[in-house]
């Protein structure tokens, strides 16, 4: 009997209590490909990508209930800011899976029709007008979502005078979007409007001093000034996290706090002005740093120095100088970055390793297969066919030559006339494990020694280079094969040594390699990229300054007659190398450990036509 | 080939044209599949009144293709003109589609009509052709494949006058879908904004782009009661993509517009 009683009651309190339809749930994860594509058909920015949003805390006014349960005080709502677009990870707002998928494909159209929500009750009926203005089916879809979110909004009449009337005011909004000016006034917000944008979250954030160590205790007294300023702005919405955890500690495994640290140090550094300081607040919302970190700090230990000089590699010159593109400036801006190319000279000759063997023959043999690819040449004094046209012409001749009787067609094997620059990722993440016993940087190691063994079969020049990056004054750019080189065990040393570190600073990269292509005399020249990921750095090359960054220098490359061409290991990867790279530049390898068969593969298909 | 072919001004194209005609100069027209490039040339064809001579270039077309070859006829063999040796010794306009097709053999046969030459030596016959002083060569190809292997000479590439095409804007695309699926402006209007959406992925998501000969069958599809949903599927949508998770999302966006 107890029992009984107690089931009930407990679903009564999570009747009570649940304001969503888990049962109906659909996860942002399974439409992501799809979404993002309807941003994008939509005009949304082409650069930006869909992400999960965090939990942020909603000021409801909670039923005894809730209180209770201790729900409904942080929801993933949907916002933007100049790196991605963030939707909920999950919807269940509507009975129906139906319903739940159609909200997402709205959101996502108010995300591509509103970038950025300044007033929001205002903007968001605006563009609520503009979308169902222009779009008549989905106009039809905002009034069934409307309705139906209407009636699963808590009833204005329990509400408190205040809040009563906001929730009316949002009530006649929806149903009349453009009608109201003006949010009424009330102590707590109200229920979250899943049809409307948010503005991006803002949460406390400790910024350290430059000097600051990070293991001492910080005095709140004294802070920096811009620190100050930063925080006034946004204290009228402060969370204080000594009580908060929720959302918190799912977030944080121990190598993303390792990465926050490390932006947080980083950035108290940068003199990149205020747009920076902007930027900071933002990236903190999303990895949300806890005044607690200080009992975190101790195990984080990043290495922010540059490698000591008696390490491995032998820095060949001063560096160069390369430009980098502001995408909100629209302009490249030159001489941005120092690129230091790297050379491993002190590396042992080695011949290829025993496992590679099987696979390298197998590349071999499809590289040797290529080279019987024929053209059919006419009119030729011998061959496989017979040539109908150039015997035509003799026949027809008043005066017949009987030392030319070129009347065969022949098919004979062209000459190649191919340049292939290999640009390997070798950032950090290239740290990650494929399997067990085997990381990423494996894969990209043995897959450099395959092709290499392919292209050394053929006879196509090509060179090989890796890159990594700390900020825009050390891009590394590591040789291990330059194009006048021969393939030797020596170049094999270098290959084998690579090992991931840093960054991605993919555009300094890519521009070095273009110019080194320009300079070859080949007809068909090939940027091959192997990456694992997307560009990224400490600075604001995280995001979509580093997305469009890496996009114009594919753009430059192409303009120099060079094909770029990427191949990466992300499974993410289609979300944004179609606009890098454009729809037929790139290859997304979804088993890493196949990667060293099918590099070559790619890399014939790119060649043959 | 109809009396009078419907042509819709979208720029200065006719004028540009017809300043190359006066002046013998070849020209090159590029610009993605669908939007016009055929049926300007058969406008301007008409309007001058000359022969159009349309060749569809592929990679086994022969020089003999275009110059002419030996036939074997009851009496034994005989000549037969190609399609541009025709066109230069009677006069008309020689209209070599999807150029880039052609190997660079074969289009380097153009060279000598395409200069102030303006003639062309038959090897095969000794006779060295004169081109009529109505000859007209225009060739076309469509810039958006991304073939490393292909290309257009840089030396045939500057014989040619270029004159760039591209989808029509907006207000005069739907007035030509109007006008060639005979629905009304307002429904070819919506789907010109579809178009519009759909072409925002080309290059990014889809290979190619919807072409305005895809929306005026979409257009057919609807004036005859096709549901709009079905004709922008079956008319806009499939012939783009195989993908399973291209068509959701652009099913979706047909569903926003109709
Ligand atoms: N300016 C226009 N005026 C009238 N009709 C047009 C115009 N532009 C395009 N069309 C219509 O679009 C159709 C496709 O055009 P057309 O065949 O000329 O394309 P194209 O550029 O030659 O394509 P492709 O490269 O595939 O050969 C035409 O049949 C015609 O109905
Ligand atoms: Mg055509």
């Amino acid at each position: 009997m107890e029992e009984v009683i107690g089931k009930i009651w407990d679903r009564w309190v999570t009747r009570q209590v649940a304001s969503d339809y888990s049962g109906a749930s659909v996860r942002l994860a399974d439409l992501q490909a799809e979404l993002t594509l309807y941003y994008h058909a939509l005009g949304g920015a082409p650069g930006k990508t869909l992400e999960p949003a965090d939990t942020r805390r909603v000021r409801l006014r909670r039923t005894g209930m809730q209180r209770v349960a201790g729900t409904h005080q942080r929801f993933a709502l949907p916002w933007q800011d100049e790196r991605s677009v963030r939707l909920p990870p999950s919807l269940a707002v509507f009975p129906s899976a139906r319903l739940n998928t159609a909200l997402y494909y709205w959101q996502v159209a108010m995300a591509a029709y509103l970038p950025q929500v300044h007033n929001w009750f205002a903007d968001n009926q605006q563009t609520v007008l503009a979308l169902i203005g222009h779009y008549p089916g989905l106009g039809r879809q905002y009034r069934e979502l409307a309705e139906t979110l209407l009636t699963l909004r808590p009833p204005a009449e329990d509400l408190p005078d205040d809040l009563q009337r906001r929730e009316r005011a949002v009530a006649e909004a929806l149903r009349n979007p453009g009608a109201l000016a003006d949010l009424p006034f009330a102590r707590f917000d109200c229920f979250p409007v899943w049809l409307w944008s948010y503005p991006p979250p803002v949460t406390l954030h400790c910024v350290p001093e430059a000097s600051d160590d990070s293991s001492t205790e910080r005095d709140p007294g004294q802070r920096s000034p811009r620190q100050t300023r930063l925080e006034q702005r946004k204290q009228a919405q402060r969370i204080d996290d000594e009580h908060e955890t929720d959302g918190l500690l799912v977030f944080l495994p121990d190598s993303l706090m390792s990465w926050t640290e490390q932006i947080n140090l980083d950035r108290c550094q940068d003199d990149d002005g205020d747009g920076d300081l902007d930027q900071v607040a933002s990236d903190l919302d999303l990895i949300t740093v806890s005044s607690r970190r200080k009992a975190t700090a101790a195990k984080v230990k990043f290495d922010l120095d540059l490698p000591a000089a008696e390490n491995d590699e032998l820095c060949l010159g001063p560096g160069i100088r390369l430009p980098e593109w502001h995408f909100k400036q629209g302009r490249l801006r030159p001489d941005v970055c120092l690129l230091q190319p790297l050379l491993t000279d002190d590396a042992e000759p080695v011949s290829l390793p025993p496992h590679l063997a099987g696979t390298a023959d197998e590349v071999k043999q499809q590289f040797s297969r290529l080279g019987l690819q024929r053209t059919r040449l006419r009119g030729q004094p011998d061959g496989q066919e017979l040539d109908l046209d150039a015997w035509l012409d003799d026949y027809s001749r008043p005066v017949k030559d009987t030392t030319r009787q070129n009347f065969f067609l022949d098919r004979r094997q062209h000459h190649r006339d191919f340049g292939c620059l290999i640009l390997a990722d070798l950032s950090l993440s290239t740290e990650g494990y494929v399997s067990d016993d085997c990381q990423v940087i494996d894969v990209i190691r043995d897959s450099l020694m395959v092709l290499a063994e392919g292209l050394d079969r053929i006879q196509d020049e090509f060179a090989i280079y890796g890159f990594s990056s700390v900020r825009s004054n050390h891009v590394r750019y590591q040789l291990m094969k330059n194009f006048g080189e021969p393939y030797s065990d020596r170049v094999r040393g270098r290959i084998a040594r690579i090992k991931p570190g840093f960054y991605t600073r993919m555009g300094a990269a890519i521009r070095q390699s273009t110019r080194i292509l320009d300079m070859q005399p080949q007809a068909h020249r090939v940027l091959l990229l192997v990456s694992d990921g997307k560009p990224n750095d400490l600075d604001q090359y995280e995001g979509r300054y580093g997305i469009e960054d890496t996009r114009q220098a594919v753009i430059e490359a192409q303009r120099q007659g060079i094909t770029p061409y990427c191949v990466t290991v992300d499974e993410q990867g289609h979300d944004y190398l179609p606009y890098l790279f454009g729809r037929d530049g790139f290859a997304v390898v979804r088993d890493p450990a196949q990667l060293p068969g099918v590099l070559p593969r790619i890399y014939l298909n790119l060649s043959t036509h | 080939m109809n009396t009078c072919t419907h042509y819709q001004v979208q720029n200065d194209e006719c004028e540009i044209f017809q300043y190359a005609v006066q002046h013998r100069l070849p020209v090159l027209i590029k610009g993605p599949t669908g939007c016009g490039k055929t049926r300007f040339i058969e406008h301007m064809a008409q309007q001058l009144g000359r022969p159009l001579y349309t060749v569809s270039c592929h990679d086994d077309l022969t020089a003999a293709d275009l110059l002419g070859r030996h036939l074997v006829g009851p009496e034994g063999t005989y000549w037969q003109d190609g399609p541009l040796t025709r066109a230069a010794r009677e006069g008309g306009i020689c209209y070599l589609d999807e150029i880039i097709e052609a190997r660079k053999d074969t289009t380097v046969a153009l060279h000598s009509l395409s200069d102030h030459r303006r003639t062309v030596h038959l090897e095969r016959t000794g006779e060295t052709v004169i081109a009529h002083d109505d000859f007209m060569l225009v060739i076309s190809y469509n810039p958006s494949y991304q073939n490393m292997v292909k290309g257009l000479k840089p030396s045939t590439r500057q014989r040619f006058v270029a004159m760039s095409f591209d989808y029509p804007e907006p207000s005069v695309e739907a007035s030509i879908v109007s006008h060639e699926a005979g629905i009304d402006e307002a429904t070819a209007g919506q789907l010109v904004k579809l178009a519009t959406d759909i072409r925002r992925l080309t290059d990014i998501d889809l290979k190619a782009a919807v072409s305005t000969r895809l929306l005026i069958y979409a257009g057919k599809m609807l004036s005859s009661g096709c549901p709009a949903r079905k004709a922008c599927l079956y008319c806009l949508i499939e012939p783009l993509t195989d993908e399973p998770s291209t068509l959701e999302p652009l099913i979706r966006l047909v569903d926003a517009h109709f």
